[in-house]
């Protein structure tokens, strides 16, 4: 087991290496003065025909592939990654800025989707046909055939438009003023619900927290629907297994035939499919954050990306390969965990 | 006969288990009796769809949906198990009563160790604690004969072969010291000769266990070595019912004949290889009168018309067919030799 886990972690980097050089091949379509517009925070530059070259020469822009891809890599490790123009800041620091609201939107929704997803699965399949499972698939039926933005829309002009209960945004005004300008409000986490709390200002969890909802329902209705249903086939096809009636006959109750002997089993499909599903949820992270204008990492992907902001999109886009890179690597290790089959010698 | 006088462990009367499929009601078992005494060996042989893995799963109430028992008695010890509850069951599978699977790789969980999964009814019937479950499983694993068992006990199935992974099963099977083993096609899935090891296997731990056994297999080979008696069954019935010597020198129902001739032997010259014409009769559409007729060579019209009961043709010998005394005749003609050589 422990041989696996460090056979994975040492092919890491290479899969990493990999990921910036294809990366690099796409950056370098891009004329060297393109290239240039994505480390300048003022166009101006960019007029002065010497003062570009001398800064061309500086970032190794004009250099030949190889040379520049390493010079570049070096600058990556720099966490120089240039400039964002739609955020006018140094694109490490813009994402820094926004990771914490987009992790804190991602996490919420994918803690009750794993949960809620497989328990609702597992009663689908032990009441196969029933009423309660009728139930259940067809709200799943639902959500899966839901595209994201119409669902959101949906919510948004339910929740926000008619009701006035969920407004978009991360904070109300009045939140945001303590939130960012009081010194007494401390920043532990940068998620704001778990702040608010630790600070103990329950106005303001109350007013995250409401912010958070809609976006919460809207990313994770899908994954929810998605995951369910894979559950649930999965179980159903490993309650018909020999092995199940093997422990039904050593005497087992029916509950621990199901949550330790059909269970784990039914897992190992569905931890494949939730890692992806996990993967798949950053680009419904783009299209949620920008209906409900939430200030995270996709709302500015997608700006940048309508701007022609190139360093942000690149920044973006190594941020999403690396945290893929990264998720599959725990698909593969908790793979191996439930399945011993998968621990290969 | 002598086991008149031992101990009844298992007594099925008027077994009737029937399929609710959507298409009609597909009568697996239709009317099955049969005992077993202590310590002895019942052999239940048939063709593959005719009844007689039910009528294990129907002892240990397993059905899958859409099956039930509809009908009959099963006395185990004098108590009907079909009067029991779900919960009075459980006590009973595993303990009193362990099954043995055809298919040791999918009757194992991939996922748990054999240990694990041999300890589990140990702790399940006798509450024993994690560690002391791990000494008998170990002590288990040893007498199945499988080499360095305090290093199997934490393998998974996938990293044993076939015969050990049965030889697992059989552990499983026995942890509890069951009273009654219902081995359902043990050695099917195995290779010839690591067959031959598991039934003398089973042999030796049914002696020193005193247990009592129901072999079901469509094998007469591995039947003539294990089972004190044989009951055959066909589309759901029992045919002919006595002990094996009689089954194999002088049976009297045209389809046990049909088997024992189809045996292929390489000692002997043989023109062609012996079948039993035609197939098993489509469950939902039974023939009328004898349900065997369709296929048989000593069928008359009374066989197409009505349908024979089980009756006692010589002493212990019970057969359900009109034709006992020309398939006698049949079987006496057919070389002694033949079967002789199954037997023995």
């Amino acid at each position: 087991m422990l041989s696996y886990i460090i056979r994975r972690l040492l092919i890491l980097p290479l899969i990493l290496l990999g990921v910036t050089f294809l990366i690099f091949c796409l950056f370098s379509l891009l004329s060297p003065m393109e290239r240039l517009a994505t480390y300048v925070n003022n166009p101006s530059v960019l007029k002065n025909p010497q003062a570009a070259q001398r800064l061309i020469d500086k970032y190794h822009l004009d250099d030949p592939f190889p040379a520049g891809y390493i010079h570049w890599l070096k600058s990556l490790l720099k966490l120089d990654l240039g400039w964002s123009a739609t955020a006018n800041q140094p694109v490490w620091e813009a994402i820094m800025q926004r990771l914490p609201a987009t992790m804190e939107l991602v996490l919420y929704s994918i803690i009750p989707v794993i949960l809620v997803g497989i328990w609702l699965g597992v009663i689908s399949a032990v009441h196969h046909n029933d009423l309660l499972d009728q139930t259940i698939r067809v709200t799943a039926i639902i959500g899966w055939s839901l595209p994201t933005f119409i669902f959101g829309l949906l919510i948004l002009f339910i929740f926000y438009g008619i009701l006035g209960w969920l407004p978009p945004g991360r904070l109300s005004t009045w939140a945001q003023y303590i939130v960012y300008t009081s010194e007494s409000f401390k920043h532990f986490t940068h998620f704001i619900t778990i702040d608010a709390l630790l600070n103990g200002r329950l106005d303001i969890f109350w007013d995250a927290l409401k912010h958070l909802i809609a976006p919460i329902i809207t990313l994770s209705y899908i994954s929810w629907a998605y995951l369910l249903r894979i559950t649930r086939s999965s179980m159903l096809e490993t309650l018909r297994k020999d092995y199940i009636r093997t422990a039904r006959a050593k005497g087992v109750d029916e509950k621990t035939v199901i949550y330790q002997h059909a269970r784990k089993n039914a897992l190992i499909p569905v931890v494949t499919v939730a890692g992806m599903m996990i993967i798949g949820m950053l680009g419904g992270v783009v299209i949620t954050e920008t209906v409900f204008t939430y200030p995270g990492l996709g709302f500015w992907a997608a700006s940048s990306a309508q701007q022609l902001d190139y360093g942000s999109v690149i920044g973006f886009a190594l941020l999403f390969a690396f945290i893929m890179v990264i998720g599959n690597l725990i698909v593969d290790i908790s793979y191996a965990l439930i399945d011993p089959r998968v621990r290969l010698e | 006969m002598e086991n008149k006088n031992r101990d009844k462990v298992l007594e099925v009367k008027n077994l009737k288990t029937y399929f609710f499929t959507e298409d009609g009601i597909v009568k697996a078992v239709d009317g099955v009796d049969f005992e077993v005494y202590q310590g002895e060996t019942l052999g239940l042989v048939g063709e593959s769809g005719c009844g007689k893995s039910v009528t294990a799963f129907s002892i240990l109430k397993l059905l899958d949906y859409p099956g039930k028992t509809v009908e009959g008695q099963i006395l185990f010890k004098e108590d009907d198990l079909l009067k029991k509850s779900e919960e009075q069951m459980r006590k009973i599978r595993g303990k009193e009563i362990a099954m043995i699977f055809q298919e040791p790789m999918t009757s194992l969980n991939p996922v748990f160790t054999i240990g694990f999964q041999i300890a589990e009814s140990l702790k399940v019937h006798y509450k024993m604690s994690n560690l002391e479950a791990r000494k008998k499983v170990i002590e288990l694993l040893e007498k199945v004969g499988i080499p360095i068992p305090e290093q199997r006990v934490d393998e998974y199935p996938h990293q044993l072969s076939g015969g050990m992974r049965q030889r697992a099963m059989i552990a499983m099977a026995l942890a509890c010291d069951p009273v009654l083993l219902i081995a359902d096609e043990p050695t099917t899935s195995l290779d010839v000769t690591i067959q031959a090891q598991i039934l003398e296997l089973m042999k030796t731990l049914l002696k020193q266990f005193n247990s009592s056994l129901i072999m079901i297999t469509h094998d007469l080979g591995v039947i003539a070595e294990i089972a004190d008696r044989i009951a055959v069954m066909y589309a759901g019935k029992i045919v002919e019912y006595t002990d094996t010597r009689s089954i194999f020198f002088s049976p009297l129902h045209p389809y046990t004949f049909g088997l024992l001739t189809s045996i292929p032997r390489l000692d002997m010259e043989m023109e062609k290889l012996e079948s039993i014409p035609g197939v098993v009769p489509d469950p939902l559409h039974f023939p009328e009168g004898c349900k065997f007729h369709p296929r048989c060579g000593f069928a008359t019209e009374r066989c197409r018309k009505e349908e024979p009961s089980l009756l006692e043709i010589e002493n212990g010998h019970i057969v359900r067919c009109w034709q006992v005394d020309r398939v006698r005749e049949e079987a006496k003609k057919i070389a002694f030799t033949r079967r002789l050589a199954v037997v023995e």
